[in-house]
């Protein structure tokens, strides 16, 4: 469950992560990623929100009631467990995971879940150590060169992370920082090897 | 089947991650013993890693999961109902905390010849040193891993005197030796820990906190032996630096040591090509600046500390008052050879008047106290090992035992490398167990650990939980335990 405090100390809105009894904060850094709108409308607010609870999904402030504010908990809410989101009908989009012995697995996703959530929830070999928040290297996939320039340019800390990845290439990026959006349905991307490079070959099967 | 028995002695990253694999992908069963010499788990993790990336901490989830899913407090090869026999073919995991391997309650040997496994997994434990006059009889001068230690709650040193008696509101000029991602924490917790915004939310030792609030910091100098191109800090971590602008916080670089036009840009890798760009953006006048990366935010006008990247210097003494606090530092300048070499000029010496000296050189690993005896072959830094295999001192594989992360590699590499270390040290035991080449016996190989007083994963689970609560009150991840007593106190209260 989700709370949403008001510090008087920093005059602003902290969200944790409540789960098992255990809170968890979230930084700056972490939700401004995935959450720009929790990030905008929470964070950066002056005033304290009314009501503070929010339980798994549903929002419920008295000044706030955009649906869109609802949808950015739900993904949260996923992104923590593994679970994916189910496309809409007719909404369906594609990606191809190569795989490291380079067997080829291919799923119907939903926008908006990134590549780090797609491959924790069908089980492939994707660490995410630091659980999507940009700061472990380890969700590190080698883009089809193809769809590279599709995708929206990395940030600073991203491109700050990629310096660490292992195997880097010209098309690397983090699978926790790439979303699934209509501009890249049918993207590839491949999973590197520990022990050797990937190279465009790869995708040439 | 008898389970396999496997011991791991640390529980930071490297040996939570070699046992999640081995829980994950080992075809024949095995029982693990995970020794931790603190009270706590989780190494680095949780006294190494800065306070304000709590991100980073998030590997601690995946280390939970591997006593959710594999649990149990208890060794099944010693067991004989059918119940339990069933458990015998799970693996399982088992946390003994608060006992040092070699210590007075448990011998390596006793480990060594009562499990089918050891993998060595406890880290770089001491510190590497200049060997300079004053080095160690000057206050005010301390090792880097003493310094993150004490500002992350570690027991042996949160209520460390040498630490929290020290006139910290006397420290203006501060000198760090070294230029690694360890040293750049170290500056960033330093020069902005009077920023609540940064601080305020964070597991930062209340007392460390409340010590360095008092430092009135004008300048902190990183003192490198080599030149801007062979610095050890990442990108990341530099950036963050240079941010801090936003709070009057201003970082420099002498042209002495940066200046572009010098560079051989075109042929750099990525990293530092970056890297260049990034210095000489943020060095410019705000308006100057061309790419918008780097005009998100205005810095403060009035800048009120700095920080300074310096090069090619060698410390040679530490110099102290007449009370015994450090005065200043006199270094010499270096020149370093085309393969790399340094080369002190102990001709051309200068000195920094400095009020506080952090050796910030690497953490160094160290053998345990019974490897001579066992023919436990030691290098330097690390355990003497191919691949992960343990090796004797005379060069040979001993069956059996394994290395993995720092005490592996000696102290480099980020939680990620870690974590890749580990995997293919827990890949080389899956493979050496499956073809039996640990040289293990036929008959069970017991370690009744209920007579050493020890802490169980469950007790963890509880100080956690209180941690927790304790944070909650001022809206922090948590309030860590200081001292054993405390643990022990809360420990006895339930
Ligand atoms: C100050 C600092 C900051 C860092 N920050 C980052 C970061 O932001 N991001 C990142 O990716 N990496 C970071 N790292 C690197 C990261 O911490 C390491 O890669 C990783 O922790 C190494 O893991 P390890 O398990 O080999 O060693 P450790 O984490 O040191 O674990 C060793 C464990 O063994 C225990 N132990 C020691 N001796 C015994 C004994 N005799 N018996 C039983 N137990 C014993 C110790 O108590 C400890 O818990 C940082 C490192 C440092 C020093
Ligand atoms: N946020 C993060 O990702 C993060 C944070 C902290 C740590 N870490 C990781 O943890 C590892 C350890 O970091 P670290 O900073 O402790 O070690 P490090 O990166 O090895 O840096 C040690 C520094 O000390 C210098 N040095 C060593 N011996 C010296 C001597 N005798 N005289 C003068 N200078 C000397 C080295 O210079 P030379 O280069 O000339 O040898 C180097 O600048 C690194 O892999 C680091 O990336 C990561
Ligand atoms: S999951 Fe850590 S960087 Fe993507």
């Amino acid at each position: 469950m989700f709370k949403l405090q008001w510090n008087p100390n920093l005059k602003k809105n902290i969200i944790s992560l409540a789960k098992n009894n255990q809170t968890r904060f979230l930084n700056k850094r972490q939700y401004s990623i995935h959450h720009p709108r929790i990030n905008s409308i929470c964070l950066t607010r002056s005033l304290p929100l009314d009501t503070t609870s929010i339980t798994n999904t549903t929002v419920t402030t008295a000044t706030t009631n955009s649906t869109s504010f609802k949808r950015e908990f739900s993904n949260f809410t996923k992104l923590q467990h593994g679970h994916l989101t189910k496309p809409k009908p007719g909404e369906e989009l594609k990606i191809t995971f190569v795989l490291k012995d380079g067997e080829q697995r291919t799923y119907e996703v939903a926008e908006g879940d990134t590549l780090l959530d797609i491959a924790q929830g069908h089980n492939l070999d994707m660490e995410g150590a630091c659980g999507g928040s940009c700061a472990c290297s380890t969700c590190h996939v080698i883009v089809d060169p193809e769809y590279y320039d599709a995708l929206p340019e990395a940030t600073d800390e991203e491109d700050d992370m990629l310096d660490l990845a292992y195997g880097l290439t010209e098309t690397s990026r983090l699978g926790c920082q790439i979303k699934m959006s209509k501009d890249i349905d049918g993207i590839r991307v491949a999973l590197p090897q520990m022990t050797r490079n990937v190279s465009n070959n790869d995708f040439n099967k | 089947m008898l389970k396999k028995t496997i011991s791991i002695i640390g529980s930071g990253p490297s040996g939570f991650y070699t046992a999640y694999r081995l829980l994950k992908k080992s075809p024949i069963p095995i029982h693990i013993k995970l020794w931790e010499k603190l009270p706590v788990p989780f190494g680095l993790s949780r006294y190494g890693v800065a306070p304000d990336h709590p991100e980073v901490k998030n590997c601690e989830e995946t280390f939970k999961l591997c006593f959710k899913e594999h649990f149990n407090d208890y060794d099944y090869n010693n067991c004989t109902s059918s119940q339990d026999q069933q458990q015998q073919q799970q693996n399982s995991i088992e946390f003994i905390g608060g006992v040092t391997v070699g210590g007075s309650h448990i011998k390596l040997k006793q480990i060594i010849d009562n499990q089918d496994i050891v993998i060595f997994s406890y880290g770089c434990q001491s510190d590497r040193r200049l060997n300079i006059p004053g080095e160690q009889t000057t206050k005010g001068v301390f090792t880097s891993r003493e310094f993150v230690n004490w500002y992350n709650g570690h027991f042996d040193y949160s209520l460390s005197e040498k630490f929290n008696n020290f006139p910290w509101s006397k420290v203006k000029n501060i000198g760090i030796i070294g230029n690694g991602n360890v040293a750049l924490d170290l500056t960033r917790i330093l020069i902005s820990n009077q920023i609540d915004e940064i601080w305020n939310n964070t597991d930062i030792s209340k007392i460390a906190l409340k010590n360095l609030q008092n430092c009135n910091i004008k300048n902190i100098e990183l003192i490198a032996r080599r030149d801007f191109l062979n610095s050890k800090f990442t990108n990341k971590e530099l950036r963050e630096l240079w941010e801090l602008e936003k709070y009057g916080i201003k970082g420099t670089i002498n042209k002495e040591f940066f200046n572009k036009n010098q560079f051989d840009i075109k042929n750099m890798d990525r990293t530092l090509k970056r890297r260049v760009e990034m210095c000489d953006e943020y060095m410019k006048p705000f308006n100057e600046r061309t790419k918008k990366n780097y005009k998100k935010f205005k810095p403060l006008d009035i800048v009120t500390k700095t920080w300074e990247l310096d090069y090619l210097k060698t410390p040679l003494r530490i110099n102290k008052d007449s009370n015994g606090y450090i005065k200043s530092l006199t270094l010499c300048h270096n020149i370093i050879t085309p393969e790399n070499r340094v080369v002190p000029q102990l001709n051309e010496k200068i000195t920094y008047n400095i009020d506080l000296l952090i050796t910030s050189l690497g953490y160094k690993g160290v053998p345990l106290p019974e490897f001579k005896s066992l023919d436990i072959g030691f290098q330097k830094d690390h355990i003497s090992n191919v691949k992960g295999h343990v090796l004797s001192s005379s060069g040979n594989i001993i069956p059996g035992l394994y290395a993995s992360g720092w005490i592996r590699r000696g102290s480099q590499g980020v939680i990620a490398s870690t974590m890749q270390d580990s995997f293919e040290v827990a890949d080389t035991v899956i493979k050496d167990l499956a073809t039996n080449l640990n040289g293990q016996t036929n008959y069970p190989k017991k370690l009744n650990v209920e007579s050493i007083p020890h802490i169980t994963w469950s007790q963890w689970e509880s100080l956690d939980k209180e941690e927790h609560r304790r944070g909650q009150l001022s809206s922090k991840p948590r309030e860590k335990f200081l001292s054993i007593k405390d643990v022990q106190d809360h420990l006895s209260s339930l």
